[in-house]
């Protein structure tokens, strides 16, 4: 047990002393996190208030028809102007992102009292196009709904009659659930992180190690492999967990220095720790996993190409529950990197994690934790660990 | 006392299968300097790899004070100093840190360590380097550190695996009267070198190795009588059987 914290502290002493490694391990990630989350954050709000509030250039076909309705939507600070020639090939050129014809029935049929054919050019997976389409289809709807409001006032009819139905729409969402959604992003950074985030240090301790030469006279002390071996472990998990606590951290006062909703999401000391918890055999996994990987491989090299393969594997869950969604239930808890996210998501959604599920998630974490642990000393045994070429 | 005998071991890779070690046996008593001499790829470093613990023989048994290897790997390695072929000093440490390191490693106090640090950094001429960094050591700097962490927990066996390598003859000289000192004292010294006159100049005795097997064992008047040649290189060249080879 002492071999193991004196392991520990070398490696720690070791690898603080390589001044480039700790900034870019420790400052990195919690630079980043607040780059992303400012980031996107003044891109949507800039995005959406200039969308919203700023005047619509509408290209319109067939002015001529429709005076009434033009004037109506100048009103609701639609700019229109006139449409080129061929719509389809403008929207799909990305020069207006709706365009509206005024059908050549249109006046016939407005004085019939017939319903007035306009259309509307817009392509759907223009992300762009979103906001002025509905802006567009809303004045429209609502200068439909007037002028047949009118026409049944001129008729004797209640406004009321055409409304058959009254349609009201709860949503129950609290307001921390719907900031959440803003936040799918995160659980995989914090995930990311967490597996990999002590990486260099992690392939340097045995790979690097191993290739350095170093290892063989460090073996030929008594001490047995397995608590060298859990020295390294330790050390990589400690600093992992320190990279994570700036992390958080950092998580934190960025988003009180968000603009928008972002700003609203608040992370209380209680959640920043619950967080670090739920990160903690995220950390555990991580680091045993690349213990035994860069114990296995032949040089550093090679363990460093299987860091591309990992950093895809935290995503997997998230993707899988964007495609298929399902609902909260006990057995996600127990997969690792959904279970993460499932936490990660409960917590910043301000939801209660019940002590069974808090009990499931750690079992199950520290249970793989311990699984790759025994397997990594087992590969810590081998004859060729200490031998280098 | 050092006991090994008829140690086999063999490498396997996709290529080819190699048998690095042949049947080596030898016994180093305490109180002697014991040198492993043969040309490079004869197995020497194998061998002392076996004897402490980093490789498993696959027949062939070794002892340490009458243990056997094998079935008390953790008492073997606290009975041994071992100066393996790469020093393997972490460059980011002071040669005092990566001293201590082993140390505490072999369970000694600080106060223990730092006067053992004192007593190897004089009799070994370390002072000027003992609290700098090791990055950019000279070979000479990085071996006294490496020499120094195998004894700091006062081995009565001790394994030296080409520890002139690199030095200067000054160094050498150095090092010479130190192992002696420590034979003197009663330790077991086996160490390891092709270099005949390395060997000659401080050994009581000489195991010859080539191609993975035992050639010759003797003190160096005796292989000089057993060959009938005088100069010691010839004796090596003639033991080793390395003149087809080099005619």
């Amino acid at each position: 047990m002492k071999a193991l914290w004196t392991v520990a502290r070398k490696e720690l002493i070791d690898l603080f002393r390589d001044r480039k490694t700790v900034v870019l391990g420790l400052l990195l990630g919690p630079l980043l996190m607040p780059g992303i989350i400012l980031g996107i954050g003044a891109l949507v709000e800039n995005k959406v208030r200039t969308q919203l509030a700023s005047t619509l250039l509408l290209p319109v076909a067939g002015i001529e028809r429709a005076p009434n309705l033009v004037a109506f939507l100048q009103s609701r600070n639609i700019e229109v102007t006139r449409a080129p020639d061929d719509p389809v090939s403008a929207v799909r050129e990305q020069t207006a992102p709706v365009i509206l014809h005024i059908g050549d029935a249109y006046a016939t049929r407005w004085r019939d009292s017939l319903p007035a054919p306009v259309e509307l050019t817009y392509d759907s997976s223009l992300q762009d196009a979103q906001i002025p389409l509905q802006r567009v289809h809303r004045v429209l709807y609502e200068y439909s709904a007037t002028v047949g409001s009118l026409r049944g006032l001129q008729r004797g009819q209640s406004p009321l009659a055409g409304q058959a139905v009254q349609v009201a729409l709860r949503d129950v969402a609290t307001p921390e659930a719907r900031r959440g959604m803003l936040l799918t992003f995160l659980p995989y950074l914090l995930i990311l992180f967490s597996f990999i985030g002590s990486a260099a240090l992690v392939i340097d301790v045995t790979a690097g190690e191993r290739e350095r030469q170093s290892l063989e006279p460090l073996l030929a002390t008594p001490v047995a492999r397995s608590a060298i071996m859990s020295g390294k472990i330790l050390a990589a998990c400690l600093f992992g967990m320190l990279g994570l606590v700036l992390i958080v951290f950092a998580f934190k006062l960025s988003f009180q220095l968000a603009p928008g909703a972002l700003a609203q999401v608040h992370v209380s000391l209680p959640v920043a720790a619950q967080l670090l918890l739920v990160l903690l055999p995220m950390v555990l996994i991580g680091t045993t996993l690349l213990t035994l990987l860069a114990a296995a491989a032949r040089s550093v090299k090679e363990a460093q190409s299987y860091l591309s393969i990992l950093m895809l594997l935290p995503i997997a869950p998230t993707i899988i529950l964007m495609v298929n969604p399902v609902k909260n239930q006990l057995w996600q808890f127990t997969v690792p990197f959904l279970a993460q996210n499932q936490m990660i998501l409960k917590l910043i959604r301000g939801e209660v994690i019940s002590p069974l599920e808090w009990a499931v998630y750690m079992t199950c974490g520290f249970a793989l934790g311990l699984l790759l642990w025994l397997i990594a000393a087992r590969l810590y045994h081998r004859e060729s660990l200490g031998v280098s070429g | 006392m050092i006991r090994i005998d008829s140690l086999h071991k063999t490498f396997r890779s996709r290529a080819a299968t190699v048998q690095a070690v042949r049947g080596v046996s030898f016994c180093a008593q305490d109180g002697e300097i014991l040198g492993l001499l043969g040309p490079n790829g004869a197995g020497k470093t194998t061998t002392l790899r076996m004897l402490y613990t980093l490789m498993a023989p696959q027949q062939g048994r070794v002892e340490v004070d009458g243990l056997d290897v094998q079935a008390n790997p953790g008492e073997v390695r606290r009975r041994l100093g071992v100066l393996p072929d790469a020093r393997g000093i972490y460059k980011r440490l002071t040669a005092r840190e990566n001293i201590t390191y082993f140390g505490h490693l072999h369970d000694l106090d600080d106060a223990t360590i730092d006067a053992r640090i004192a007593a190897l950094a004089s009799t070994l001429g370390m002072e000027d380097f003992l609290d700098r960094r090791a990055e950019g050591f000279s070979q000479g700097q990085r071996t006294k550190t490496a020499i120094a962490r195998a004894l700091i927990h006062r081995p009565r066996n001790i394994v030296l695996d080409e520890p002139t390598n690199g030095l200067d003859v000054m160094t050498t000289r150095r090092l010479r009267g130190f192992l002696r000192g420590l034979r003197d004292e009663g330790h077991c010294i086996v160490f390891s070198s092709h270099i005949m006159q390395e060997v000659a100049a401080l050994c009581d005795r000489i195991v010859v190795i080539a191609r993975g097997e035992v050639q010759a064992i003797g003190s160096p008047d005796e292989l000089r009588q057993q060959t009938g040649l005088a100069d010691l290189e010839d004796v090596f060249v003639r033991l080793a059987a390395l003149e087809e080879n080099t005619a």
